[in-house]
């Protein structure tokens, strides 16, 4: 069946395919579909998005996992804000009013430290990385709720909170017939592209594979495994919080439940777009064109006026159909040609056996 | 040996064979005797493991036939092949490495008590009787990760043959074991052949070959050389089909005026592993570490390599106390090492063969900015596929796609990429042909002539006196014989007798 050998070379790229369909499938349903403001709305819905998706690309390419990342995200946008406003109502703020620049650092460092402490707890700790990482994503949950006893922190119309929307919101550059391109949207972008370089030119970037392709094979071959591993985390808490900057400038007010269930759509938007959960495969650019696909389709959707309950199941589908496409790369990959020449570790188990 | 009147258990005709870029088979005949024993041969990439797996249904042919027993097989699957009794013995073997012995052979189908609880007690006395009936007289209750590789391999023909399996494929089955391990598979082998089994061997120990076959097929780059009654050849003449050309066995010429010590190891002991080891690696020379599996040569060198704890003593490195924590402080020192164990530790296998050769060095391939020199990247890899003979269809071939002597030949590569001061190598040539392991110790020479020192843990005694100046016998954790070439009379047969621990005199005993 010659056919087979195309399968996983198609499967990784597999992602443009459907993303030019589904574009065409919508153009069709709707005229309002390929419109300027359309497209722009795509794009901007996609930029917290993919923010999160470029961290966990990274995480998810040495075969660990970082679930925690939108409650890193909820609490840095809520933060961010909560330190600058005024206590009392409308804003609901700490009544620190501290510089929202040092604001903004202050909550990027917290992402980078949370993603640390994940970090040296899976590594120093040796813990479960799934498990460490669902803890964090209930603590910080819960912190969120003990900062603002439950009101919804306000930035709107409190002129220090500008910088927010400054990222969130605000234009950068105006393109030909598109318009007016949110900065948010070069910034993942330009975020995109660098996590492309960084995985591909860099030396950190093979380890990452390496690391996600075979553990123990890396480190015999110089890779201080646990200290990237430790650096994958603090760069997903990072961006996490940085997409939390961005989120809290895009919203008026900050619910305590802002950026829940963000993360099943972060693991959607990388496994359909080629990364590999089981580490060690994938690309930048395929994990874009995941957020660009299920952008497009929330939008498409929406403008269909297609019910709430469709929007949940077809999303669900979603990832059902990107967890598929995942096991697929594993039973189309071809099986380990060679079966002999392999000393087994009971061999070097038995090699260390003591002399009596 | 073989009954003319048996007819073929196992024909297949004209199969062909491609992966992308890579022509595996081209219309390769092979054919198998009920009863014999058919050794499989050819170069690394010959096709000799596609074959197999084409029988045993793990890839579909792309064009050609297969009969078992006469009978035409449309499709061959590995259900399919477990019916018609064809079964592979891979070197991973299937096994549960936490469970006993009596629970693997069993393994999906444990005898049950009335309430539906394992009933124990029937589980081992059947499994021990099942076991003892192929001469296998194995306290079951052990658990697998326990027994030795030789062992579990004849488990596993073993399950074969009872689960009705007439004919067993051996692919490489010698590669990881110790020798005296070899022999207890042989004589194993033959006995199962005696009543009845049908074998085929893959290996790349000519030796081996002209020891247990009736018969040898040869494959050359997917076609066929030849079918041979083994009685029929010489060992010159089976490496003439294998490689086409005639292969010099490659014998070091000593070099006189060593180098200055870069290794000196003085008074080192690890409980459980060695004791009281004292030895020197010079500049430029080759040390061979032997002894029987466990004598503690392996674990010297993971110790010196920071995979394992090494133990108290003294080590100087370059004159320079040392100790590595883990292989990149290693590799930093210049300490590097390859791994018995290819697939656990040697390869990233689903990366490329790219990926692969510069992993270790991707730092030194960094421009200014810190960017990886696509150029000095690929053309520091072509230089090894070249001067290796890597045989892959391009550098973005994923390793685990490449045959297994080719896999190894691309850890070498790795490890000589980083210009190391000590290469430690263990069981360097296993599953290496002919050819490349000429080009393997030719590889080593070179590196020695640049002043590196080597260190080869190994049991190919041909192998060592070949190409070492120097070869140390270990026996139960300590070092017991010295042999140093062109001094000592340093053959296999004397370093035999000093692995198997046979104190000659002047030296002193060990307790
Ligand atoms: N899954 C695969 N994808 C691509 N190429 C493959 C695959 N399996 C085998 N090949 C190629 O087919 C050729 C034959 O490989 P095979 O493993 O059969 O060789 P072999 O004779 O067993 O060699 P060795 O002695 O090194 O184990 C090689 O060139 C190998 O690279
Ligand atoms: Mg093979």
């Amino acid at each position: 069946m010659p056919w087979r050998r195309h399968v996983p070379g198609l499967l990784d790229n597999l992602i443009w395919f459907i993303l030019v369909g589904v574009i065409l499938f919508f153009a069709t349903q709707s005229d309002k579909f390929l419109t300027p403001i359309n497209l722009r709305n795509i794009l901007a819905a996609a930029a917290v998005l993919g923010v999160l998706v470029v961290g966990q690309t990274f995480v998810l390419i040495t075969g660990n996992f970082d679930l925690s990342t939108e409650s890193t995200l909820g609490l840095s946008a809520l933060l961010g804000l909560w330190l600058i406003v005024p206590a009392v109502a409308p804003t609901w703020g700490a009544g620190l009013l501290w510089n929202p620049f040092v604001s903004i650092a202050a909550i990027l460092l917290m992402g980078a430290i949370i993603g640390w402490l994940i970090g040296s707890l899976i590594t120093y700790g040796r813990m479960n990385n799934f498990i460490v990482t669902l803890a964090m994503l209930l603590i910080l949950r819960g912190a969120m709720l003990r900062f603002t006893e439950g009101n919804a922190v306000n930035g709107l119309n409190f002129p220090p909170a500008q910088v927010f929307y400054s990222l969130g919101s605000a234009p950068a550059v105006t393109l030909p017939w598109l318009g007016k391109l949110p900065v948010a949207v070069a910034a993942m972008l330009l975020l995109f592209l660098i996590g492309y370089v960084i995985l591909e030119h860099r030396p950190f970037g093979r380890d990452l594979y390496a690391i996600g392709g075979n553990r123990a094979a890396a480190v015999a071959s110089g890779i201080d495994a646990d200290k990237r591993i430790r650096q994958v985390y603090v760069l997903s808490g990072f961006l996490a919080a940085f997409g939390g900057w961005m989120l809290a400038g895009r919203v008026a007010s900050v619910q305590v439940d802002l950026g829940e269930g963000y993360i099943f759509q972060v693991m959607a938007a990388a496994v359909i777009g080629g990364i590999s959960l089981n580490g060690g495969r994938g690309k930048m650019i395929g994990a874009l064109g995941g957020v660009l696909l299920l952008s497009t389709i929330d939008r498409g959707l929406n403008l269909m006026q297609v019910s709430v309950f469709w929007i949940q199941v077809i999303q669900g589908l979603i990832i059902l159909i990107a967890m598929f496409i995942d096991a697929q790369k594993v039973r189309f990959r071809a099986p380990v040609v060679d079966t002999g020449a392999t000393a087994t570790t009971a061999g070097t188990a038995a090699s260390t056996a003591p002399a009596d | 040996m073989n009954d003319p009147r048996l007819g073929n258990v196992v024909e297949m005709r004209d199969i062909v064979k491609t992966f992308p870029g890579v022509r595996a088979l081209d219309g390769v005949s092979f054919s198998v005797r009920a009863g014999e024993i058919h050794a499989l041969v050819g170069k690394n990439g010959a096709g000799k493991s596609t074959l197999v797996q084409i029988l045993t249904g793990l890839y579909p042919q792309d064009s050609g036939e297969i009969f078992v027993r006469g009978e035409p097989i449309e499709r061959m699957t590995t259900t399919r092949a477990k019916d018609v009794g064809i079964a592979l013995v891979a070197q991973h073997a299937r096994f549960v490495p936490g469970l006993s012995i009596a629970e693997n052979v069993f393994a999906g189908s444990l005898p049950r008590t009335r309430g539906g609880f394992v009933d124990w007690s029937r589980l081992h006395r059947d499994s021990a009787e099942r076991l003892r009936r192929f001469g296998l007289e194995i306290d079951v209750r052990r658990r697998m990760e326990e027994v030795t590789i030789a062992e579990r391999q004849m488990i596993e023909i073993a399950r074969a043959l009872f689960a009705e399996a007439s004919v067993v494929i051996l692919d490489e089955p010698t590669a990881p074991l110790p020798k005296h391990e070899v022999r207890m598979l042989f004589e194993f082998v033959r006995r199962q052949r005696e009543r009845g089994a049908t074998f085929v061997y893959i290996s790349h120990y000519l030796e081996e070959v002209f020891e247990l076959s009736d018969r040898v097929t040869v494959l050359r780059n997917g076609q066929l050389v030849g079918v041979t009654p083994t009685s029929q050849l010489t060992q010159p003449t089976l490496v003439r089909m294998i490689s086409g050309t005639d292969v010099e066995r490659f014998r070091r010429p000593a070099r006189g005026g060593l180098g200055k010590p870069v290794l000196e190891v003085a008074g080192l002991s690890r409980p459980g592993a060695y004791e009281d080891l004292s030895l020197r690696v010079h500049a430029g020379e080759v040390v061979g570490l032997t002894g029987l599996e466990g004598c503690g040569n392996g674990a010297l060198a993971r110790g010196l390599f920071g995979l394992e704890p090494l133990g108290v003593g003294r080590v100087l490195v370059d004159g320079k106390p040392y100790r590595a924590a883990n292989p990149a402080e290693a590799l930093r020192r210049g300490v590097a090492y390859l791994p018995r164990d290819r697939h656990g530790l040697g390869i990233v296998g689903i990366r490329s063969v790219r990926d692969n050769v510069s992993l270790s060095v991707t730092d030194k391939l960094a421009n200014a900015l810190g960017f990886i020199s696509g150029r000095r990247e690929r053309s520091l890899v072509g230089k090894y596929i070249a001067s290796l003979g890597i045989k892959t269809p391009g550098m973005g071939q994923a390793v685990e796609n490449l045959s297994g002597g080719n896999q190894q030949k691309v850890v070498v590569a790795k490890l000589v990429a980083t210009a190391p001061r000590i290469l430690l190598l263990d069981e360097p040539t296993q599953g290496v042909d002919v050819q490349a392991k000429v080009e393997i110790l030719r590889i080593v020479d070179e590196l020695t002539g640049g002043g590196v020192g080597v260190a080869i843990v190994s049991d190919e005694l041909g192998e060592l006196t070949d190409v070492c100046d120097r070869v140390l016998v270990f026996y139960r954790g300590r070092l017991t014989r010295e042999f140093r070439k062109g001094v000592d009379e340093m053959t296999p047969a004397r370093i035999l007798a000093a692995i198997e621990g046979e104190v000659e005199e002047g030296v002193d005993a060990v307790a």
